[in-house]
Formats: C-alpha cells, structure tokens, sequence
C-alpha cells in the first residue's frame, strides 16, 4: 500500500514540470500581466513540489533573492534602462518624425522613395530603440496616413511598416539582444560544465551584436531590394510625391543638414564604440542616453536661446573628448607629462564642464516644456514592466529547475531525430508559435533559458543560434494572423484599412524572413564572421 | 516572526474584498483610508525610481569619462550606477502595476467586457500577485537580516558600503507591490459592484 503511494508520488513528481508549462500558457491566455502569471504559477507548483517532497523549501526561498539580487548587480543588464532612455527621448522630442519628414521629402520624388524612406527611418529606429511594440506604434502613426494620401498600395504600405518595426529585434543595440546575450552566455557556461569544461569559454553581448550586424543588414537590404523591385514592375502600388509636394532640392538638402546628423552621428557612436571594443554596451548606452537628451535639447521645437546652445555645445564637447582621447594620453596621476599632454588635459577638464553645463541646460529646456516628466516616466514604466518579468521568470525557472524540467527537456531534444538538427528545428518551431501569443521579452527570459543549455551541448554555435532564435521571432511577429507587430499597426491604423490588407502586405516580408533564415542556416558565416574578426 | 507578520498582512489585504459583500458599508472608510495612503507611498516609490533612471545614465557617464579618458577610477561612482537600478526597477514595479503598465498576453482579454476584465484582474491579484510578494517578503526576509547583521560592505574598500540597504531594496519591492495590489483590487471591488448595480 505505502509503495503504491510512493510510487505514484514519484510519477507525479515527472510529469509536473510539463503541467507546470502547460497551466502556465493555459493562465497566460486569461490576460493577467505575464510577469506575475509566471510567478504566481511558479509559486503554485513550487508548493505542490514541496507537498509531494520533490523538493525542499530552502531550494526555492534561500535562492529567490539572490536571484533578484544578482538582476540588480548584473553590468549587462544596467544598458537596458539607458537604452530604453534613449529610445523614449528620441521619440517624445520628435526627433524620430523629423526624420521620417526630412527623409520622405529626400526621396520621396522617386517611385518607391516614400516606402524605402520608410524602411530606412524603421532601421535606425530600431537600432537606437529596440521595442518593436514603440517602433511600429510610431512609424504607423508616423507614416502610415503619409503613404495612404501619397497613394501607396494599403497593402504595401502596412507590410512595410509592420515588417520596418520588427528590425528592433535584430539591429543592435537593440534590448532583446542584450537580454539574449545575458541569457545565451549564461547557458553557454551551464553547458560547457556539465561537459566537463571548467574554463568555459564566454560569448558577450559584444559578440552578439557583432554577430547580428550583418544579417540586420541584409535583411535590410532585402527589405529594400522587395520595395525597389515593386516600384519598378508594379509602379502604381508605389508612387511618386507629386512634384508641388516636393521640395526644392536646395532646401531638402538643408532640411537633411539640419535633422539627419546628430541622430546618425549618435547611432554611429553607440555601434561603433561597442563593436570596436572601445566601450563595453553599457557604457555606450550612457553616451547613446545623454546624447539623446543633448540633441532633444539643442532643438529649436524645444529649446531656445542660451540653453540651445548649451545643449548644442554639450553635444560638440562629447565629440571633443572621444576625439581627445583617441589622440592624447589624458591620464591623470602620471609622474611625467608632456607639455602637449598637459594642453590636452586642460582642454578635456575644459570640454567636461562644457558637457556637464550643456546636459544641465539641456534637461532644464525639457523640463520647461513639460516634456522631461513624460520621457522619465514611460522610460521608468518600461523598465518595470521588463524588470518584474525577469523576477517573475527567475523564479519560473528555479521552481522549473527543481521538478527536474531542465532534464526533461534535455532528454526530449537529444532524443529528438535527426540529432542537433533536428532539435534545433524543434525547438525553432515551438519558438515560433510561442511568438504568438508571447511577446520577445518573455521567450528570451523563460524559454531560452530552458532550452538553450541543451542546444549548446549538441555542438550549436552559441553566436549563430542567438541570431538564428532572434530572426525566427521577429519572423513569428509578422506572421499573420497572431503576429504581434500586426496587431499594434492594427491598434493605430485607420479603420478603412482592413485587418486582410495588413495580413496580405505582411505575407512577401514573412517570405524575405523565412528566406533569410535559409540563408543564415546555409552561410552560418554571416553571423560568426564578424565577432571573430573583431573579438578573434 | 517574519512569517507571522506577512500572515497578518495577507488577512488584511483581502479588506478589499470585503466591498463585494453585504460588509461593505462598514469597511469601506478603512479601505479607502488605507488605499490612499499607500497610493501615496506606492507613488513615491515611483518618482524616486523616475529620478534614478536619469541618474543611472549620469553616473555611468562620468564613470566612463573619468576611467575611459582620465585613467581614474572611482568605485564608488561606478557602484552608485547599481544602486540608481535597483532603486529604478524595484521601486517601480508597484506602480507600474496601478499604472497597468505590465504587459499583458491580450488575445482574448481584449475582447473581453468590463465586468470579465475585472473579475481576471481580481482574481490574479489573489491568486498570483499577492503570494508572490508573500514569498518575496518571507525569503528576502532572512537574506536582508543577515545582510543587516554584519552591516555587509562592498567587496571594494573604496566602494559604497551599503549592500545592506541595497539588498532591502528586495523586500520593498514586495511591500510595494502589495501595496499596490491593494489599491487595486479596491478599485477593481468598486468598478465590480457599480457594474452590477447598472444590470
């Protein structure tokens, strides 16, 4: 009788990590915030685990908060706030409109002008925010009514917004590559110990946007290249700004003067000073953050007199220093200096007070035009709202963990046919259907990690697999008719631009998707050459 | 001791619920009274996480400045960097909740009616948010103390040494998410019963 019992405890103890999972997706489906459903349901089997002695309380109590603990002291993550910063600066000062308006009235006198600009403002959006949800939201209030009045094809035009939108996911600095850097290094290490390696080798958020540069840029590329073919072959889904619309070429190109640099130069710093070593993505992130709020604060819209310029000398200050730096040895503290070195201290100490009075001006213009209060307060409700699914995904998968749902999975995927291909097509499927109902944030933090460990013992290219996942789900979030990118062009979109006119469109950029993981399946150079010419 | 103490302010935090039932008349000052005071705190919360989010790309800049370009290292300024994201996101989380700025799997919430909204905000409160800062408050209890006991330094002799007042950002977290939770479900409870009223 007692064997019987026990007996059937232990077989329950087996398969409850699985219903864990699946009451999870089930709950999920209610619409309660995802974080706390995770949590909650964690909690819930975490009890039913300790009633059937699967595991003991201290497993869950004693590592839950150092769990959150290791969020707060985690330097990787630290870039997600400032980042998020950046992204909301540059949306609420307008800047990302301007850019769209410069860029349109640039190119729009060419048949597909319009769109392409589109696809470019999407790209540098994305690289500077990273949400898909914001950069569909604003490129649909943005453009979407332009292209409609100019005449594109709805079809067309909805396509190539939702698709612009979801390049957040892949060009970096985007937040969800950071997180899956975080998260994929992680698994790295757990798998390169449990084969026995005790000197792992580690992949860094770094290697991870090196990794995702270029397929961002082909895709891209393909993007375009689909615009450019339909302006050629079916010209009237995409034609050209009539010419009173235009501007004089004189005046477009002062306009272009005027918007397009700073923002560039902005990016470029950011990319530039993490691929090229000199900054760790955390301490670009602050450059990419102040930088944002010194542009914002050297706008005309925004700021006026001194403080515009102070803002905008602020700005040259940044330049001043990076430049200073690369050519003199500012150290300080040094026995020996030379007369050129000490001129170039002077200088920099000079340029810091410049900078430190431009930020200072900068954030008074925008906290007199009300618009400061706004950006710290949606930048603060992301950052919540990332942060408590992380909790909540944290202890999901430590109560996971201890019903044994790390081996279930491990033995699922090694059992699967076809070896690490096969698992990889497995897991690449379920990931994709996830992305329907999940948004990015949620499958990197509770999936990947329970998947990824697994994948990485097969002998998969950690760099490769975090590009391939990332490509996979922007793909998931423009499929109709579940993709999430869909659904919130759908949230902004006019009324008379029908739900089947956004799915139509979707379908040739769902095509370019699919293809591109074709391709980086068959070149898996395109994600691994990069970080070893930068990193070897 | 602990365990006691988040017991009892679980039994008050179903107060709330007490506004479905024929009780109400009696509990509601409290409730309210009570709601309105740790909206206020929950709010607080927030503007002290608003105001660390700007200061973390601050500090981190200077960080960056002075090592990267001066060759000085402050650990302290590179330390307070955390402490501004800490206090950013575990300050904030409650009030992103009032603020139902969590995000949400809304396939079919969205299509759901007022009063079914209600009741899945409701029960979740319950179900989920308040074990957990349950949880929270129990196992960050123990960890904090101990934190507190030795009064914990950082590892750097030049750094902030106040990793104890960090960690007690943890169950904060918890109480201000409880806090919030509670705001909510009274406004959940008084949305529920106008609406059956007007059927």
């Amino acid at each position: 009788m007692m064997d019987n019992i026990i007996l059937c405890l232990c077989a329950c103890a087996t398969w409850l990590d699985i219903a864990m999972v699946i009451t999870l997706c089930v709950l999920l489906l209610a619409g309660f915030p995802a974080s706390f459903t995770l949590a909650g349901v964690a909690l819930i089997y975490g009890l039913l685990g300790l009633a059937i002695g699967a595991f003991d309380p201290a497993f869950i109590a004693d590592p839950f908060p150092i769990r959150i603990f290791g969020i707060v002291n985690n330097d990787v993550l630290l870039a997600v706030p400032m980042f998020i910063l950046m992204g909301v600066v540059l949306e609420r000062s307008k800047i990302a409109e301007d850019l769209l308006d410069t860029m349109a009235r640039l190119f729009g006198s060419v048949r597909g002008g319009l769109g392409i600009s589109v696809m470019v403002v999407g790209a540098l959006l994305a690289a500077s925010t990273g949400i898909v949800g914001a950069t569909v939201v604003t490129m649909g209030l943005l453009s979407l009514p332009t292209m409609l009045r100019r005449g594109y094809d709805p079809s067309l035009a909805a396509g190539s917004i939702a698709a612009a939108g979801t390049l957040g996911q892949i060009i970096p600095p985007s937040i969800v590559l950071i997180l899956l850097g975080d998260v994929i290094s992680n698994a790295y290490q757990e798998s390169q110990l449990q084969q026995g390696i005790f000197a792992p080798e580690t992949v860094s958020v770094g290697d991870l946007f090196a990794g995702a540069l270029i397929p961002g840029l082909v895709l891209v590329g393909l993007y375009i290249s689909y615009l450019i073919l339909m302006a050629v072959f079916r010209g009237h889904t995409s034609p050209a700004v009539p010419a009173e619309d235009r501007f004089a070429v004189g005046e477009a190109m002062s306009a272009a003067l005027r918007t397009l640099p700073a923002p560039l130069i902005l990016i470029i710093a950011v990319l530039g000073s993490i691929l090229t070593g000199k900054a760790t993505p955390t301490e670009a992130a602050s450059i990419g953050a102040i930088g944002a709020i010194l542009i914002a604060g050297g706008r005309e819209v925004l700021a006026k007199g001194p403080a515009l310029l102070l803002a905008r000398a602020g700005l040259a200050a940044i330049v001043v220093l990076i430049l200073l730096s690369e050519t003199v040895d500012l150290r300080l503290g040094r026995a020996v200096t030379s007369g050129t070195e000490k001129a170039g201290i002077a200088l920099a100490v000079l340029a810091c007070g410049v900078l430190v009075t431009g930020i200072a001006a900068a954030l008074w213009s925008l906290l007199k035009d009300d618009v400061l209060k706004p950006i710290l307060a949606k930048t603060t409700q992301v950052n919540g709202m990332v942060f408590t699914i992380l909790i909540g995904a944290a202890l999901f998968s430590l109560v996971f963990k201890g019903l044994g749902g790390d081996e279930t999975i491990a033995r699922a995927l090694s059992a699967t046919p076809g070896g690490a291909v096969g698992a990889l097509i497995v897991v690449m499927v379920v990931m994709f259907a996830l992305g329907f109902f999940l948004d990015f944030i949620e499958i990197t933090l509770v999936a990947i990690p329970l998947v990824a460990p697994a994948l990485l013992t097969l002998g998969i290219d950690p760099i490769w697999l975090g590009v391939m996942m990332a490509i996979n789900l922007q793909t998931s979030f423009l499929t109709p008719p579940f993709g999430f990118a869909l659904f919130y062009l759908r949230g902004v979109a006019p009324p008379d631009l029908r739900t089947a006119q956004i799915y139509k469109g979707a379908l040739p950029f769902v095509g370019i998707q699919i293809f591109m993981l074709g391709l980086l399946a068959a070149f898996p150079g395109l994600a691994t050459w990069l970080p070893q010419q930068i990193y070897g | 001791m602990m365990t006691v103490a988040v017991f009892l302010a679980g039994l008050c935090a179903l107060l709330p619920l007490l506004g479905l039932t024929p009780l109400a008349h009696a509990t509601a000052p409290i409730v309210k009274g009570l709601s309105a005071i740790f909206q206020r705190i929950v709010m607080a919360g927030f503007a002290i996480a608003a105001g660390s989010g700007l200061l973390i790309a601050l500090t981190q800049l200077a960080t960056l400045i002075t090592r990267n370009f001066f060759g000085v290292n402050f650990i302290w300024l590179q330390e307070s960097a955390t402490y501004f994201f800490g206090a950013m996101f575990l300050l904030a989380a409650g009030a992103v909740l009032l603020q139902d700025g969590h995000v949400r799997v809304d396939v079919f919430y969205s299509r759901f009616n007022a009063k079914q909204k209600a009741v899945v905000d409701l029960a979740g409160l319950y179900l989920f948010i308040l074990p957990v800062c349950g949880l929270v408050l129990i196992a960050a209890g123990p960890y904090v103390a101990q934190s507190w006991a030795t009064l914990e330094r950082s590892s750097e002799e030049s750094g902030i040494h106040a990793v104890y007042l960090l960690k007690s950002l943890i169950p904060t977290f918890g109480a201000l998410l409880a806090m919030a939770a509670f705001v909510r479900a009274r406004t959940l409870c008084e949305a529920l019963t106008h609406v059956s009223a007007d059927q």
